[in-house]
């Protein structure tokens, strides 16, 4: 039985960590705290902007540029990746398609391309005609419905027509007294039964024959009946619409990640830094994890290196333009321009020292500048890889779930 | 630099919050804000109102921090949270430490004063008007799960017993107690010590103190420090180089990285304990590894629950108890993935958060009723009471199902009864 070593929990390395352990090998997942899943919007984005707004994901995958991770790891282990996802996951937790894009509307009330969803957002896909009611909380944070509702009702859709879409905002705590709640602590309101049936009492006499109605993304934390139980009470479709972090969406899909990764034998050692490696010749034998006092060594036939880029500090930047990559000291690509890497215009061109990352083969292993292999038996996959702006493009999902398959078929194969 | 609070940890902890993205990761996980709004969650206490802090003004919320440390096992920028929270609570009672604090906190004296009138002390715990007359007068609340006492230490045992015969051909191991495993769970102590030596160990046990746990939580870091470095002298004083095996789990992290992480002590004899101290079922893991662990384990057709607890996890070093009990063939194991049971040492004792900690525990609680389970399984021993209290249910360390799958239960069994059955 092989031993694989997955560092980093996020979606690429979950899923890497469930495919692998399904395959019947013995799989220890190193995270040093929860991933990225926590924070994300729990949809999958392939490909959202390139730079002009996708509606094909698969095709622009197909005819991304030759620096692009797609370029490597291919259409095939995009689909396969994204199969395997809504395969792992059971039914009723992703609908959409790879080929093709929904619009659905942000906390903003912009439409963002995304491929696949929630059920609980899919009624949020946006066609001309329809008329929504957008219902906010006065004590929810960070979710303005007159914002929303504003922003959607005066844009004209990319192929024609317009949205009606009007505020309706509620006076409804998540827990007495409670003025200023996170989405989470609404969240957990809207598992109770009692709650609900609060929301529905103030809400339905405001209601006015509308196609559907938009929550912010807090129908329930733990009960996936929560938000089909206030759309059957309403008698009215409802969608949700995602919140800055906590991700509540995002955390569903990481405790159910997180489960059936373990169903199937994956080892979690929580909490746990990687802090070294262990190496023969172009072969990695092992993976040194900080623990309590000890430092603790895992033996490792494959390791998968799933940690992130920038933003949780598996690359480093320092005062003087250095940039490493923090635990193998892996080369890294995308630095050549190494002035431009920042531009002045925030918010316009892109900055291209978020494209800085690791190389990789097909197989996913880090290379070189000359193509050559640095172990031969490590696979970089996620947000680690060099070459895209992920959140630019919308592309973080489909990269971490083409690169993990693309890994697994080199590993499966070896 | 001089330090604001004037804790020697506290500089380290201070020098992680810029890492806090204020992600909100610790919030999501945090077992105390879920069910209460009385504690604003670990992001604000810590790293956010720790900008604000100087010469000790901190904000009071911070008390109802239970310290279970789950903030800091889920971050993943390595902030500090817990260590920097318990530091602004010691900050924060140093000048109004109460009568009842320091009192639960005497673990070795509470164990002295029981055990020689162990019936007598349990049946005055379950009196009622006593207990509502000390938590009138301690603040120690009614229904609070106490210890219960035992006849005979563990110490005693272990002095007592006739010598073992068997041959101890991997040479001697330490065993650390703890006050807990000395005075109240005392079956827990008897088990590992009996397994250590059916693996051919000899287990060497010094006269051994507190490890100063339950004070450093309630903020006497003065007094917390000087036990725990006593402890480390005595420890060692068994034999350099050895290991020092414990199956208190909550003691074996304040000596591998509580002391030093939440009260900065930096000793030399800290830091050997530490690299040697091996929690029991961590110790057993890594004997498997080195394919050197006995896996003639008799069947046990049995379903156990099994709680990882706070102190535990915070050590990052998995589930050993479930990697250990996986190799015992007929055993389904249900992890309860519940952050902490509510009891986080001392927490759930104090009559202002016991409602706090039962609603804290109450997904665990609600967890065991419904698997309804043979046994459940826990590593640390306060919240073995708390689960206990709660459920019912028996509760004991994973070296019990060890213990009887090695078939040491049925042995021991024989030796008190000759009439006994053989098997497991």
């Amino acid at each position: 039985m092989k031993r694989i070593v997955v560092i980093g929990g996020g979606l690429a390395g979950l899923v890497a960590a469930t495919k692998l352990a399904g395959g019947g090998s013995s799989v220890t997942l190193v995270s040093e705290g929860l991933g990225g899943l926590q924070l994300s919007q729990g949809t999958i984005d392939v490909y959202g902007y390139n730079p002009g707004r996708v509606r094909a994901p698969m095709a622009a995958v197909a005819g991304a540029p030759a620096v692009h991770p797609y370029a490597r790891i291919g259409t095939s282990a995009v689909r396969d990746g994204v199969a395997f996802l809504q395969d792992a996951l059971g039914t009723g937790w992703l609908v959409g398609d790879p080929e093709v894009n929904l619009q659905l509307p942000t906390a903003l009330g912009v439409l963002r391309p995304t491929a696949l969803v929630p059920p609980s957002m899919a009624a949020g896909q946006a066609q001309a005609g329809q008329r929504w009611a957008i219902v906010g909380f006065r004590q929810l944070k960070d979710f303005g419905a007159e914002l929303v509702a504003g922003n959607l009702a005066r844009a004209e859709l990319s192929r024609g027509g317009r949205i009606e879409a009007r505020p309706i905002v509620l006076d409804l705590p998540p827990r007495s007294g409670e003025s200023d709640a996170s989405g989470l602590v609404y969240a957990r309101a809207f598992d109770d039964p009692a709650f609900r049936e609060r929301v529905v009492a103030a809400l339905r006499p405001l209601l006015d024959g509308e196609t559907a109605v938009g929550f912010p993304a807090v129908l329930g934390l733990t009960d996936p009946e929560a938000w089909t139980a206030l759309r059957d009470a309403l008698g009215v479709p409802v969608f949700e619409i995602p919140l800055p972090p906590p991700g509540i969406p995002g955390m569903r899909l990481g405790r159910r990640l997180t489960a059936v990764a373990k169903q199937r034998g994956v080892r979690f050692l929580a909490g746990s830094r990687a802090i070294g490696h262990e190496a023969d010749g172009l072969r990695l034998t092992g993976v040194v994890v900080g623990t309590a006092a000890t430092p603790r060594r895992l033996r490792a036939d494959d390791v998968v290196y799933a940690p992130g880029g920038f933003e949780s500090g598996a690359i480093t930047v320092d005062s003087r333009w250095g940039i490493r990559e923090r635990l193998f000291g892996l080369p890294l690509a995308g630095l050549d321009d190494i002035d431009r890497l920042i531009t002045d215009e925030y918010w316009d061109d892109p900055q291209s020292v978020f494209s800085v990352g690791v190389g990789v083969d097909a197989a996913m292993r880090p290379v070189r500048s000359d193509g050559s292999v640095v172990y031969e038996n490590l696979f970089a996959i996620g947000g680690i890889l060099a070459g895209a702006c992920r959140w630019r493009e919308k592309s973080g999902e489909g990269i971490a779930l083409g690169s993990a398959m693309a890994a697994c078929r080199a590993i499966e194969a070896g | 630099m001089d330090d604001l609070l004037g804790l020697v940890g506290h500089a380290e902890a201070r020098a992680s919050l810029d890492h806090c993205l204020k992600c909100t990761i610790c919030e999501t996980q945090c077992p105390v804000a879920a069910v209460t709004p009385l504690f604003p969650g670990p992001k604000y206490v810590g790293p956010q109102a720790e900008r604000f802090r100087a010469d000790g003004s901190v904000d009071h919320s911070v008390d109802y921090c239970s310290g279970c440390g789950t903030c800091t096992l889920s971050c993943p920028q390595g902030v500090k949270i817990a260590e920097l929270n318990s530091q602004a609570r010691a900050a924060m009672k140093a000048d109004h430490m109460t009568v009842r604090d320091r009192i639960i906190t005497q673990t070795i004296a509470m164990g002295k004063l029981m055990t020689p009138v162990a019936p007598l002390a349990n049946a005055a715990l379950r009196v009622r008007p006593l207990r509502v007359a000390v938590e009138a007068t301690l603040g120690i609340h009614r229904d609070a799960p106490m210890p219960k006492a035992t006849s005979q230490t563990f110490m005693a045992w272990f002095r007592k017993r006739p010598v073992p015969s068997a041959p101890a051909p991997r040479g001697p191991v330490v065993f650390f107690h703890g006050c807990a495993g000395g005075y109240f769970e005392v079956e827990t102590s008897k088990m590992t010590v009996e397994v250590l030596e059916h693996l051919g160990y000899r287990v060497v046990v010094p006269e051994q103190g507190c490890c100063g746990l339950a004070q450093q939580s309630n903020g006497l870091f003065e007094q917390a420090t000087a036990a725990v470095l006593a402890l480390c002298d005595r420890l060692r004083s068994a034999g350099s180089d050895l290991p020092i095996i414990s199956s208190s789990g909550s003691c074996t992290g304040m000596l591998k990285h509580e002391a030093r992480e939440i009260m900065g002590v930096s000793s030399e004899a800290l830091r050997d304990v530490g690299l040697r101290i091996r929690d029991t079922m961590e110790f057993l893991r890594e004997l498997h590894e080195a394919n050197a662990l006995d896996t003639s384990f008799r069947r046990q057709d049995t379903t156990v629950v099994y709680h990882a607890p706070c102190q535990l996890k915070g050590q990052a070093m998995g589930l050993p108890a479930i990697d250990v009990l996986s190799l015992i063939p007929g055993v389904t194991i249900v992890e309860s993935e519940v952050a902490c049971c509510g009891m986080a040492g001392t927490y759930g004792l104090k009559k202002e958060k016991h409602a706090v900690a039962q609603a804290v525990g109450e997904p665990l609680f609600t967890l065991i009723r419904d698997a309804a389970p043979e046994l459940v399984l826990c590593d640390t021993e306060t919240c073995r009471w708390q689960i206990r209290e709660a459920t019912g249910l028996p509760v004991e360390h994973p070296i019990s199902l060890v213990h009887r799958a090695y078939g040491l239960s049925a042995t021991r069994a024989r030796r008190a009864d000759p009439g006994a059955p053989s098997g497991a």
